[in-house]
C-alpha cells in the first residue's frame, strides 16, 4: 500500500463525530457542551477563528471531556498547567483537543481555586492525559483527583515537596535543597522478574530508563522513569526570554526538528498577535520544514537500522542525508538551528541562485533514496526484524492519541499539515502516507513515503513562491492576554505550542508539547508479548527524542543508591583531565 | 534475498570515497555560515545593543568606572543566530566564518573590550564623544520593552 487520498475515517467512530467547518463546529459542540453541562459551561468563546475556548466549572470536568472526546471525536492534546493568580484568579488547568476533520482547536479551560488545588482528573475517560495531568500536579500543584498513577513524571525524586517550579512566585534560577526523596517504582506483576534498559542505553543516545518486567524472553510489562533531560525552557520563555528571543531558544529544544518548534512558536504567537506573515515567508518556512523532514528521515533510517545491526543502510542513508546538511547550510548559515525564524516572518531569503542549488541537490538525494528503497524492501533479514514486530494497534493508537508517523502507521488518518493547515500548506497539500499494519515496518514505509513527498512538496514550494517581503513590520507591541494554539507536522508526528500573551514583551504562559511525548506513552502497549531483544527497535521506531519531550526543570537527579562522584567532583574531575589534553 | 544483498553491496561501491580528508584538507563552510564572533573595538561605542537582543545571555555590560565601560562577549554559549550582527548600529560585530574553536583555555572563550566614555554635556551620563542616537535610530534599533537584562 502506498499513499493515498485522505480515507474518510470509516466505521467504528461515535454517529455524533463532529466533521463540520470550524464555525459549523464550534457551534455544534457549544450546544454540546451547553445540553451536557448546562449552568456548568461557564464561557464559550472564540479567541481565534480555529479556536473554542470553553470555560467549564469544576464539577463539570469530566463531563466536558466526555463529551469532547467521545461523543465529538476530539483528540486529546495537551493540558497546560497555569498559575494565574498574579491576574486575580487561583489557577486554571486547559485541556487542548484537536478536532482535525474540523480543523479546530479546543481549550477546555477550568478554574481552580488557589487555596484547594485539586481538580477531576480525566485520566480514567482519557488515558492519553496521563502523563499531562502528572506533569502541572508535579509543575503548578494542582492534584488531578482520581488519576490511577499520581507519581512524579517531570520533577526528580529529590525535589522537595510543596515546591512548584511553574507557579509565577518560583524564580527561574531558584534551586531548592534536594530532600533526598527515592523514586517511586511500580511493582513488577508476581513471577516475573525486572530486567532495566537504561538510564543509558547504547542505542539510544539519551537518558530514559526502562523497567521491564519479563518472563523469561517475554515482557509483561513495563515502567518508564525518564524526564532525566529537563532544561528549563518554559519557565525561561515566561521569565526571561521576550517575543524577539523566544524563537531562537524554541529552535534548541530539538537538535533535529528545530525549526519545527520555532515556527510552531512563532506561529502561536503570531496567532495570539494577529500578525499577517508575507506569503513569500509561509512558502520559505514550507521548504525549511520539509527539508528537516527529508533529513530527519534519513537520519532515522539510519539508526533504526544500525539498532539492528544493519550497519550498510546506516552508511548509506546517511551518505545520502549529508548534502541536505550542507544545502542548509548554504541557506541558512548553519546546518543546523537555523536561526532564521523569528515573530512575523524570516531572518534570511532564498535567492535564485540557492533555489537552484536545492534543486540541483534534491535530484540526487531522491534518486539514490529510491536506489536504497529498491534495494532494502526485499531484504529479509531487515523483514525478519521488523515486520510483526512492536504492533500498535489502531485502537490503541488512538486512544494514547499517537501522533505522526507511528500514528499513520497505525492506520490513524491524521497529519497536521492537512488538519490544521499552515505555512503553504493549504496552497500545497501534502499526501497523507497511511499503513495499516501497525508493525515497525509499517513505520518505516510511512516514512519512505514521506520522504518522496517531501520533496515534491519542496519543488512544489520552490515553484509556486512569490516575490515580495519576507518578514511582517511589527509596529504595534503584542498585547497581553491573548491566546494562540499552534501545530506543526514534525518529522517524529505533532508539535503543539500553546502561548497566552502578557506584559513585558514576552509570554504569560509558553506551553510546548513535543510529538515523543504521547508517542512514548505508547510503548507499553507495543512491547508488551515482545521479546526483550525487539524492545530497542520498538522504542526506537517511534523515532524518539527524549530531551525534547522534557523541557522543564533542569536538576540533575542524585541517585538514590552509593555515590562514586558528586556533581562538583564529576566537573572538577573532567576539567582537570581536559585541560590535560584528554589524557586517559 | 540474494538480489538485495546484490542491490545493497553495488550501491556501496558505486558510492566511491564519501570522507572528507578534512582536517589535512581544509573544509571552506557556505558563503553567510554564522561561525565565531568578530569585534572591532574601534567601531564599538558601548550602547549594548548586542547584549539587549542576544537569546542567549553571553553579553555582558557594566560600567567599571566613570569614564570606562567593558563589554565581555563569553561566545562559549554563542548560539550563533547572529542578532548582534543584525542590530549594532556601528558593524562592529560580525560573525566570521571560523569553526574551529576548540580550545582547552577557557579564557580564550571570551572577548573583552574597554569602551572609552566620555560624559555628555548635557545629563552626564555615559555616551561617547560623538552623540549615537540619531546613527542608531538609523541603523533601524528599537528599543524593546524588556530592557534586555535577565
Amino acid at each position: 500500500m502506498g499513499p493515498r487520498k485522505r480515507p474518510s475515517r470509516g466505521p467504528g467512530r461515535s454517529p455524533g463525530k463532529i466533521m463540520d467547518q470550524p464555525d459549523a463546529a464550534a457551534a455544534r459542540l457549544t450546544d454540546l457542551l451547553r445540553e451536557r453541562l448546562g449552568a456548568l459551561l461557564l464561557v464559550a468563546e472564540r479567541p481565534q477563528p480555529d479556536t473554542l475556548r470553553c470555560e467549564v466549572a469544576p464539577a463539570g470536568v469530566r463531563a466536558a471531556a466526555g463529551a469532547l472526546a467521545w461523543d465529538a471525536g476530539a483528540r486529546f492534546l495537551i493540558t497546560v498547567g497555569l498559575d494565574v493568580r498574579a491576574l486575580g484568579r487561583g489557577f486554571a488547568i486547559a485541556h487542548l483537543f484537536s478536532l482535525d476533520a474540523a480543523h479546530l482547536f479546543v481549550s477546555l479551560e477550568i478554574p481552580v481555586d488557589a487555596a484547594d488545588a485539586r481538580i477531576d482528573a480525566i485520566t480514567p475517560l482519557i488515558p492519553a492525559a496521563d502523563w499531562a495531568e502528572r506533569e502541572f500536579r508535579d509543575a503548578i500543584g494542582v492534584e488531578p483527583d482520581g488519576h490511577p498513577d499520581p507519581r512524579r513524571l517531570m520533577l526528580p525524586d529529590d525535589w522537595p515537596d510543596g515546591i512548584y517550579p511553574l507557579r509565577r512566585d518560583f524564580r527561574y534560577n531558584a534551586r531548592p535543597p534536594a530532600a533526598g526523596g527515592r523514586p517511586v517504582l511500580a511493582d513488577a506483576p508476581p513471577g516475573a522478574s525486572v530486567l532495566p534498559m537504561g538510564p543509558f542505553f547504547p542505542t539510544l543516545e539519551e537518558p530514559s530508563y526502562w523497567r521491564l518486567f519479563v518472563e523469561g524472553e517475554r515482557i509483561v510489562g513495563c515502567d518508564y522513569r525518564g524526564f532525566y533531560n529537563h532544561r528549563a525552557i518554559e519557565k525561561l520563555g515566561e521569565t526571561v526570554l521576550g517575543y524577539d528571543k523566544l524563537p531562537f531558544v524554541a529552535e534548541r529544544i530539538c537538535g533535529i526538528c528545530g525549526f519545527i518548534h520555532s515556527t510552531c512558536a512563532c506561529q502561536a504567537i503570531e496567532k495570539a498577535a494577529g500578525i499577517d506573515v508575507p506569503a513569500r515567508a509561509r512558502y520559505i518556512r514550507t521548504i525549511m520544514l520539509e527539508l528537516e523532514r527529508v533529513h530527519s528521515h534519513l537520519l532515522w533510517l539510519g539508526i533504526a537500522a544500525h539498532i539492528i545491526g544493519f550497519e550498510t543502510l546506516l552508511m548509506q542513508s546517511w551518505r545520502i542525508r549529508e548534502p541536505i546538511m550542507w544545502l542548509s547550510e548554504a541557506i541558512s548559515g548553519n546546518r543546523k538551528t537555523y536561526g532564521m525564524n523569528c515573530v512575523g516572518g524570516l531572518r534570511r531569503d532564498i535567492s535564485p541562485e540557492t533555489a537552484g542549488k536545492i534543486r540541483e541537490t534534491l535530484d540526487p538525494v531522491e534518486r539514490e533514496m529510491r536506489a536504497v528503497r529498491k534495494a532494502v524492501v526485499g531484504d529479509t533479514t531487515l523483514l525478519a526484524r521488523t515486520k510483526g514486530v512492536g504492533v500498535l494497534t489502531k485502537e490503541w493508537a488512538e486512544r494514547i492519541a499517537v501522533v505522526g508517523p507511528p500514528a499513520r502507521a497505525s492506520g490513524v488518518a491524521i497529519d497536521a499539515r492537512l488538519d490544521h493547515p499552515y505555512a503553504a500548506y493549504p496552497e500545497i497539500p501534502p499526501r497523507l502516507c497511511v499503513q495499516q499494519d501497525g508493525d515497525v515496518w509499517a513505520r518505516v514505509v510511512v516514512r519512505l513515503d514521506e520522504l518522496e513527498d517531501s520533496i515534491r512538496l519542496i519543488r512544489g514550494a520552490l515553484d509556486g513562491m512569490p516575490d515580495g517581503p519576507i518578514r511582517a513590520e511589527i509596529t504595534e507591541p503584542i498585547p497581553a492576554g491573548r491566546l494562540g494554539i499552534s501545530v506543526v507536522e514534525a518529522p517524529r508526528g505533532e508539535a503543539v505550542h500553546f502561548v497566552l500573551t502578557g506584559d513585558d514583551n514576552r509570554a504569560y504562559r509558553w506551553r510546548v508539547r513535543a510529538p515523543t511525548y504521547p508517542n512514548l506513552q505508547a510503548v507499553p502497549s507495543m512491547i508488551a508479548g515482545e521479546t526483550i531483544a525487539d524492545v530497542p527497535i520498538t522504542v526506537g521506531s517511534l523515532d524518539p527524542c527524549f530531551s525534547c519531550t522534557e523541557r522543564l526543570e533542569a536538576v540533575d537527579v542524585r541517585s538514590a543508591a552509593m555515590r562514586v562522584y558528586s556533581r562538583d567532583e564529576l566537573l572538577a574531575l573532567s576539567r582537570r583531565r581536559g585541560s590535560q589534553g584528554g589524557e586517559r | 534475498m540474494l538480489l538485495s544483498k546484490l542491490r545493497e553491496a553495488l550501491i556501496c561501491f558505486g558510492a566511491g570515497r564519501v570522507t572528507l580528508p578534512y582536517p589535512a584538507a581544509p573544509r571552506e563552510p557556505a558563503p553567510g555560515f554564522r561561525g565565531k564572533i568578530q569585534v572591532d573595538a574601534d567601531l564599538c561605542f558601548g550602547c549594548g545593543g548586542c547584549a539587549h537582543v542576544c537569546p542567549a545571555g553571553v553579553i555582558q555590560v557594566e560600567d567599571a568606572a566613570q569614564l570606562t565601560r567593558v563589554l565581555e562577549f563569553h561566545w562559549s554559549r554563542c548560539t550563533y543566530c547572529g542578532r548582534c550582527e543584525e542590530v549594532c548600529p556601528e558593524g562592529a560585530i560580525r560573525l566570521t566564518s571560523q569553526f574551529e574553536t576548540a580550545t582547552d583555555r577557557p579564557q580564550d572563550m571570551v572577548i573583552r573590550l574597554e569602551v572609552f566614555m566620555g560624559p555628555c554635556q548635557r545629563c552626564g551620563r555615559c555616551f561617547p564623544p560623538p552623540t549615537p542616537l540619531e546613527r542608531m535610530t538609523a541603523a533601524g534599533f528599537r528599543h524593546g520593552g524588556d530592557g534586555g537584562r535577565a
